[in-house]
């Protein structure tokens, strides 16, 4: 067993352009998505016939026949067939907990390189049999004399046909993760106008990225689409503060546009050794340096559903010796405005530090100007499995075109949980 | 040669009608009816203008078992000209009429992939008639230009059975024969199935409703039995255009390949699928392939994969 770790180096990323749902992507299933994502990558660090240590991929709403999600992406691709590749579901964390894992495989040298990459589709969602024809169907197949199985047969009942949708809940509260947030907003008082402003200030930073180039590098166009379809570079609070509440009763302060829309997307990010980047003569944009994943109890501690980062990132930061306030960019995944400025009010907050994170001082606050400075979920959407791999590599991209620095990332995920990880630039 | 551009792409009801007039005895003395024998018209057509739609193509890609690129699947241009394939064929001035003509080769040359949104010009036209054992033969040329350039072309072997439309087959030696296309390394007869593909009796139908191509042999067995088959037979483009989507990964963005169809597939069906990388000099990247019954083990399709050599010495597979 190897005792020394080594640094890991993201080399790249890239990602189709998010759609909206039932829009651009409407007939491209997750393996479409996640093969465009993983093609474009392939030719931008000319992966061709390479064989990779793994290739760790998943989806959070996914077909039952999409089992090997990602093996069968990769064999659709022009890496080596011999590249292994497995699946990894961890709601919005996927994409990043899948960065982590990779990583952490590079460190102790068991792989050299690694692709990590999540794809999602609301679009072309699963449909499920009603659960009680399946009842119906394997309790005729238990059956071995022909009465047994037309005795198992003849429960079926017509409105057995409907089918199981996928529904965004919460399995041991029935509420929607928004309605999650919402109780989360009022608790920490999060205005309806900082949420708005989050808003605005995601698709502005997102346009401008666009217009200087910065996703150049990071995307490959798909079905005709060059930019992500959300992307309102004309967004203005003014026109924010006339939409009607979705979450949280008439008196609400969610609405369609500070909160993620459902969208369809996919992307991907190499890494690798610094040893196996150097002889390929390839890029390293910067090192992942620390993750750590943490979970909440939102059933019976009354914990909010998407604070688990809040728990997350200090546990992180003390671990590598750094404080909230140590990072030039800070990249706070938008599944809702609300929760971005519950986490950040939770870190400033001294009674939920002392209380919840058992600090005797809170984390503090964080220099606003450093938050998500090229877009956020709100202007791209959110695919969710896509998006921790859009945010790694674009901090890798922002940390490169620095020259240095140091970035924070968080990202929250249903049921409860919460990852995080640090970026560092290539100097430092 | 006259090169007649369209406004508009053809409607293909109204060709099978015309295409399927000659069967009816006399009509073909009406000038807007293919057939009277003879030779095959100099005729091109053109349509500009042309961009997939992302929404069929996904839907050719599910047939066929293609991933959806951004990329066009290297045969869906063929598909897209089929309604200018049908009006070439269903000219008031061609000899014959389109149904019952056997499609025995296809060469397709991608000479790069083409983009799901770029515009393109499509053009058909035939050539002369040759002679063969079985009847005639001509060929259907279809490119595809982007601006000006060629950046697409497919050659369709069509034979007309009986030679000259009287019904009466001309026997002809093999050596006076041109081969229509050269003779290609085919993959070995023990070469051992990578796959065995399940195909169920709505294939040519689900083919027919995405690629346009509803040639009644294909559609159902009591409309192919008239036409001489037993049962539906799958497109033979549908079968290419499988084989192709087997090999996606290992396609480079150049190159040609050649199919010839053997036996036809006779719906519903269990074939293999078996390929093979031809290695001897002259052929370096070649990958031949085969769609074979699965308990006789007799072709149904040969093909052959060609890299084109400008591509490949500018990527150079890595190892």
């Amino acid at each position: 067993m190897n005792s020394n770790t080594r640094r890991v180096a993201i080399v790249g990323g890239n990602r189709i352009p998010f759609a909206r749902s039932d829009s651009a992507y409407a007939h491209a299933s997750n393996q479409d998505m996640l093969t465009a994502a993983l093609d474009g990558l392939v030719d931008r660090f000319g992966l061709e016939g390479e064989t990779l240590g793994e290739v760790a991929g998943g989806a959070v709403l996914k077909h039952s026949h999409d089992r090997d999600l990602a093996r069968e992406s990769v064999l659709s691709t022009r890496l080596a067939p011999e590249t292994p590749a497995y699946d990894v579901q961890q709601a919005c964390g996927t994409g990043l907990e899948t960065t982590i894992l990779v990583a952490n495989k590079i460190a102790l040298g068991q792989i050299d390189a690694g692709i990590a990459c999540g794809a999602d589709t609301t679009s072309d969602a699963p449909i499920a049999l009603n659960e009680q024809l399946r009842a119906t169907l394997l309790e005729a197949n238990r059956q071995r004399s022909t009465a047994g199985k037309l005795r198992a047969l003849s429960s079926f009942r017509p409105q057995h046909v409907i089918p199981s949708i996928p529904r965004n809940e919460e399995p041991r509260t029935g509420l929607s993760m928004g309605e999650h947030c919402a109780i989360m907003a009022t608790e920490w008082e999060v205005g309806r106008a900082e949420q708005d402003e989050l808003a605005v200030a995601s698709h502005r930073n997102l346009a401008a990225a666009y217009e200087r180039g910065f996703f150049d590098h990071l995307l490959t166009p798909y079905l005709g689409l060059e930019r992500d379809q959300n992307l309102r570079p004309d967004s203005s609070t003014d026109k924010l503060s006339k939409l009607k509440p979705v979450f949280g009763g008439p008196d609400g302060t969610m609405t369609a546009a500070n909160s993620t829309p459902l969208s369809d997307g996919a992307s991907a990010v190499l890494l690798a050794s610094e040893e196996w980047a150097k002889t390929r003569e390839l890029p390293i944009l910067a090192y992942l340096t620390e993750a750590q994943t943490a979970a909440v109890d939102h059933v019976h501690k009354r914990e909010g559903l998407l604070m688990a980062p809040a728990y997350a990132m200090p546990t992180m930061l003390d671990r590598a010796g750094l404080s909230l306030q140590d990072f030039d960019y800070y990249e706070i995944h938008e599944a809702f405005a609300a929760q971005v400025l519950c986490t950040l009010a939770a870190w400033e907050d001294p009674t939920f530090c002392k209380d919840k994170l058992g600090r005797k001082k809170p984390l503090g606050s964080i220099d606003r100007d450093k938050l998500n400075v090229n877009g956020g979920s709100l202007a791209a959407a959110h695919p969710f499995a896509a998006t921790g791999g859009r945010i790694v590599a674009g901090l890798a991209k922002q940390l490169h075109d620095a020259g240095k620095g140091r970035g924070a990332i968080s990202i929250c995920a249903a049921g409860g949980q919460g990852v995080v990880a640090v970026l560092e630039g290539p100097e430092s | 040669m006259s090169t007649v551009s369209l406004a508009s792409s053809p409607n293909i009801p109204l060709l099978y009608a015309r295409a399927a007039a000659p069967l009816i005895p006399g009509a073909s003395l009406l000038p807007f009816v293919p057939g009277g024998g003879g030779e095959i018209p100099e005729l091109e057509l053109e349509l500009a203008g042309v961009k997939a739609d992302a929404a069929d193509v996904a839907a050719y890609a599910r047939v066929c078992g293609f991933a959806l690129r951004d990329k066009l699947p290297p045969t869906y241009p063929h598909l897209l000209a089929f309604p200018l394939q049908m009006a070439v064929m269903a000219d008031g001035s061609f000899p014959f009429g389109a149904i019952g003509l056997i499609h025995l080769e296809n060469r397709i040359a991608q000479l790069r992939p083409l983009g799901i949104s770029e515009e393109l010009i499509l053009r058909v036209r035939p050539t002369k008639l040759l002679p063969h054992p079985k009847g005639r033969t001509f060929t259907l040329v279809t490119e595809v230009r982007t601006g000006n350039k060629l950046a697409w072309e497919s050659v369709s072997t069509m034979l007309r059975r009986g030679g000259d439309g009287s019904g009466a087959v001309v026997p002809g030696k093999r050596g006076q024969l041109r081969p229509s296309a050269e003779n290609f390394a085919t993959v070995p007869t023990d070469t051992p199935a990578s796959a065995e593909w399940r195909l169920d009796g709505g294939l040519g139908r689900r083919y027919a409703a995405v690629s346009g191509d509803r040639n009644p042999i294909h559609m159902h067995a009591l409309a192919a039995k008239p036409l001489g088959f037993s049962a539906a037979i799958a497109h033979g483009m549908w079968t290419k255009a499988r084989c192709l989507a087997a090999l996606e990964s290992r396609l480079p963005d150049a190159f040609a390949v050649d199919v010839r169809f053997r036996k036809p597939i006779l719906l519903p069906s269990r074939v293999e699928f078996a390929s093979a990388e031809i290695d001897d000099s002259a052929s370096d990247g070649d990958i031949a392939f085969t769609v074979r019954d699965a308990k006789r083990g007799v072709p149904h399709l040969d093909g052959l994969i060609r890299p084109s050599e400008t591509k490949q010495a500018k990527t150079g597979r890595k190892k």
